[in-house]
């Protein structure tokens, strides 16, 4: 039996649903207040680790970064794996190191890294200093063949023995491996990159539009926030990769450092600021793009499946975290020159 | 209605085979030195609260009820655990930095004095797991 409905026609039902639509389209997402006390503005600097002339050990630690000569090939710098002007990434997988090698694990970003707990993705150096150690010394990376090698190379150019005489003004030896890392770490100590979502977070509730504020609400609901949260949105916990569902892959993590049974699979939470720019993701480098990385996130780490719009919702608010480049601190310095003293590159291609 | 005689039958059959499917459940090592306690000392109450509402399901050192080995609950209890110690586990405080243990103890704080957590669903059948304004307090006097 069929009932007509005279009042309900189906054009009241229609504007009705319009209404409704527009209703909710002009509402602008409120944004929880309470949700944002899990996150902080990025710090205006950081601390430096050394003591001394700061102008001076970051004037070095920037010749020192872009200088291919700490590498065997003298082709490879702390640059060419992590570009500044590409957002502190190289943008492949795992990176070329000398004679064609590849690591195991994807180069993660310099920007902001000197305020995490620990660098590289197993935390094996305790901060920027300590990381500027392994590579020129990996025989897959940079490869020199020991310390004294790195310093035989420094010690040829008279350039680089006055800016380390005045980085370390109290040192008798100043040209040193150690003080080599002391200066890369004081330079990237100033690699900061505020964005709008700091402009947030300090009050300016314009920062974000309305959709980007939708992002974070559904990043917080769909359970991001669990770990990355804090001033870098990560990089202040480890924990383990396929957390809810097991991760096919080989790569212990935190394991190899501590051989402890229970850190198998470990990582250090990566920062999400610049995440955008930073691709590919995880460890290893096998995820291309950001979207997949999101829905793949919250499949091993959360057992959840999220549809593309929550996906797409999320990449919104992500794409906040880009920040602002400090184009005038990267910029290449001239290079103090060789001399017939100077080791010549050994053939790395 | 008559409910056939067959459906009792096939649903004690089927529970029974359920019994014979049963999550993963288990302790993992709980180094002391890598325990909240341990890192954070906090005070005799904050550790009295901990143990009382929150290690079952918040770190290494469960304690598993007899219901946790019975087929369809068992995967419940399972699941609450391991989500549980997913977002929070007090047995490796030594993973989270500085910045991580402030904002888990203002989670912990937060979540308590807003009563989301213990669960509702939890509470009523575990009645000592109850927090109460002490317990609260105690927990939040960590952080502010």
């Amino acid at each position: 039996m069929k009932v007509r409905n005279s009042v309900l026609g189906p054009g009241a039902v229609l504007t009705a649903t319009l209404l409704l639509a527009a209703g909710c389209a002009s509402k602008p997402a409120q944004v929880d207040d309470a949700k944002l006390k899990m996150f902080a503005p990025l710090p205006e600097t950081i601390p430096a680790k050394a003591a001394g002339p700061l102008e001076a050990q970051v004037s070095l630690g920037r010749m020192l970064y872009y200088d291919a000569r700490l590498s065997k090939s003298q082709t490879i710098s702390c640059n060419s794996c992590h570009d500044l002007a590409k957002y502190g990434v190289d943008g492949a997988p795992t990176s070329l190191g000398f004679k064609g090698q590849h690591g195991d694990r994807n180069s993660p970003t310099v920007y902001n890294a000197a305020a995490h707990i620990a660098q590289f993705w197993d935390g094996r150096a305790p901060d920027v200093e300590g990381q500027a150690k392994g590579p020129v010394l990996n025989p897959v990376e940079m490869a020199m063949s020991s310390d004294q090698a790195v310093v035989a190379v420094l010690e040829s150019m008279p350039e680089y023995v006055a800016a380390f005489q005045k980085a370390f003004p109290d040192d008798k030896k100043p040209v040193s491996y150690d003080n080599m890392s002391l200066a890369i770490g004081t330079f990237e100590r100033g690699l900061l990159t505020p964005s709008r979502w700091d402009k947030f977070l300090k009050g300016d509730k314009t920062a974000l539009t309305a959709e980007e504020q939708a992002g974070f609400q559904q990043f917080v609901a769909a359970g991001c926030s669990t770990c990355h949260v804090g001033a870098l949105l990560g990089g202040n916990l480890y924990q383990k990769i396929g957390l809810m569902k097991p991760y096919p892959d080989p790569d212990p993590g935190r394991y190899q450092v501590t051989k402890v049974e229970s850190d198998r699979m470990m990582f250090k939470v990566p920062s999400l600021r610049n995440v955008a720019k930073t691709a590919p993701y995880f460890h290893n480098g096998k995820v291309g793009s950001l979207d997949q990385a999101i829905a793949q996130m919250a499949e091993y780490q959360l057992d959840k499946q999220l549809s593309p719009a929550e996906v797409s919702s999320i990449l919104t608010f992500l794409n906040t975290l880009t920040g602002e480049i400090p184009a005038q601190y990267i910029q290449k310095p001239e290079l103090p020159k060789s001399t017939a003293k100077t080791p010549k590159p050994v053939e790395g291609d | 209605m008559r409910i056939p005689k067959f459906v009792p039958t096939v649903l004690a059959a089927v529970f029974l085979i359920a019994q014979f499917f049963q999550p993963a459940r288990g302790n993992p090592p709980a180094d002391p030195a890598a325990s909240f306690e341990a890192i954070a000392q906090p005070p005799g109450p904050v550790v009295e609260v901990l143990a009382r509402s929150c290690r079952d399901c918040h770190s290494h050192q469960t304690r598993w009820p007899w219901y946790s080995r019975v087929s369809p609950v068992s995967w419940l209890v399972a699941k609450d655990v391991k989500e549980g110690r997913a977002r929070l586990n007090l047995s490796q405080w030594n993973l989270y930095g500085p910045e991580m243990a402030q904002l888990r103890m203002r989670a912990m704080c937060d979540e308590a004095r807003f009563g989301a957590m213990p669960p509702k669903y939890y509470t009523p059948l575990h009645r000592d797991a109850r927090l109460n304004a002490a317990g609260v307090a105690a927990l939040c006097a960590m952080v502010f």
